[in-house]
């Protein structure tokens, strides 16, 4: 945060937990972002998977679970790789939500702590 | 011109799991009298941004804790790296234990790593315990239902223990924070003060 110069606004209790709010919400926000971006990474491989899977006309499927690759038969890898994708894109949505709020709440709370410090503060992304 | 007013607030942690809470200031004034400091002789400021260069007898106490505050903050972060590369671990276990479970009666085949790169083919006979390794060198064999059993306590662990650890590095951001804000106002409080001193240069 910049220093101001020299200003004579106060600064209240309620003002520091706003300022400690709009942090947190700061860091969150990067962490979803970084999480939305693996999700929507792991959603695509599946979507590729399931499009391999289509494709090959082999019987028996090497399915990694774990660290080994098990001999699976195509049906039951194309109804693993269904079940994770519906969990995956509902995890996206999920995190996709959580963003959208937390950018309402910061900026609100930039409203307000604009409103009371004006130049005093900074509270825009270096 | 210094407002009587508490230096107390109300509301506040004062630590939490050893790490110190910061005071909040709410007057500065008065927080300065009260510390003893002269803050015309304590800061010298070379450069604009928050780590003051400040005369070491007269530091201010919040920059020593900004200091201390950033290695916490380093140290719960390697945890929670550490933590979140441990949870993905365990939840493939528990798939693997799950599989060989559910394919009781027929012989898996599997592909598994020898070494980087090169794999052998293994069939999996019909299974009723795994061995689970359990870290510095000790390896047990558990009967698939303990060990999911097992597994699934160490996970809950391990995602409760993420849990405690992302709140206390909130908390400790919190007090950084604090501590900037503190540092910052103090800075105004002295630059108001010498434009006042500039303006009226016959009170001292």
């Amino acid at each position: 945060m910049q220093q101001g110069g020299g200003s004579e606004t106060e600064v209240t209790w309620e003002d520091q937990q706003n300022i400690n709010k709009f942090g947190r919400l700061n860091n969150r926000f990067h962490e979803l972002e970084d999480e939305i971006k693996f999700a929507k990474e792991s959603n695509e491989n599946l979507e590729d998977a399931s499009n391999e899977l289509i494709l090959t006309d082999e019987e028996v499927v090497r399915f990694q679970i774990g660290e080994v690759f098990a001999h699976v038969p195509k049906e039951e890898v194309e109804s693993r790789i269904e079940e994770m994708k519906e969990v995956t894109s509902k995890n996206l949505e999920k995190l996709e939500e959580e963003k959208e709020s937390i950018l309402a709440q910061m900026a609100e709370l930039k409203q307000i702590l604009y409103g009371k410090f004006k130049d005093s503060i900074n509270l825009e992304e270096d | 011109m210094a407002t009587a007013s508490s230096s107390s607030s109300s509301g506040m942690v004062t630590e939490r799991r050893g790490i110190p809470g910061a005071q909040f200031v709410e007057d500065v004034q008065t927080y300065l009298t009260q510390a003893g400091l002269d803050v015309n002789s304590a800061l010298a400021f070379s450069k604009k941004d928050e780590e003051l260069v400040l005369h070491s007898d007269n530091a201010l106490p919040e920059d020593m804790t900004l200091q201390q505050y950033k290695l916490v903050e380093m140290k719960l972060q390697a945890q929670q790296r550490d933590l979140q590369a441990k949870i993905p671990d365990i939840e493939k276990c528990l798939d693997v234990v799950a599989t060989l479970q559910a394919k009781k009666g027929t012989a898996l085949i599997t592909d598994f790593e020898v070494s980087e790169g090169i794999y052998s083919r293994a069939s999996i006979e019909d299974t009723d315990s795994v061995c689970l390794w359990l870290g510095a060198n000790v390896m047990l064999e558990y009967s698939c239902e303990e060990a999911t059993g097992l597994l699934r306590r160490n996970l809950d662990n391990a995602k409760a223990s993420l849990e405690v650890l992302l709140a206390d590095l909130q908390f400790l951001r919190d007090q950084v924070t604090i501590t900037q804000v503190t540092i910052a106002r103090v800075y105004n409080w002295d630059v108001h003060q010498r434009r006042l001193r500039q303006a009226s240069p016959k009170d001292s």
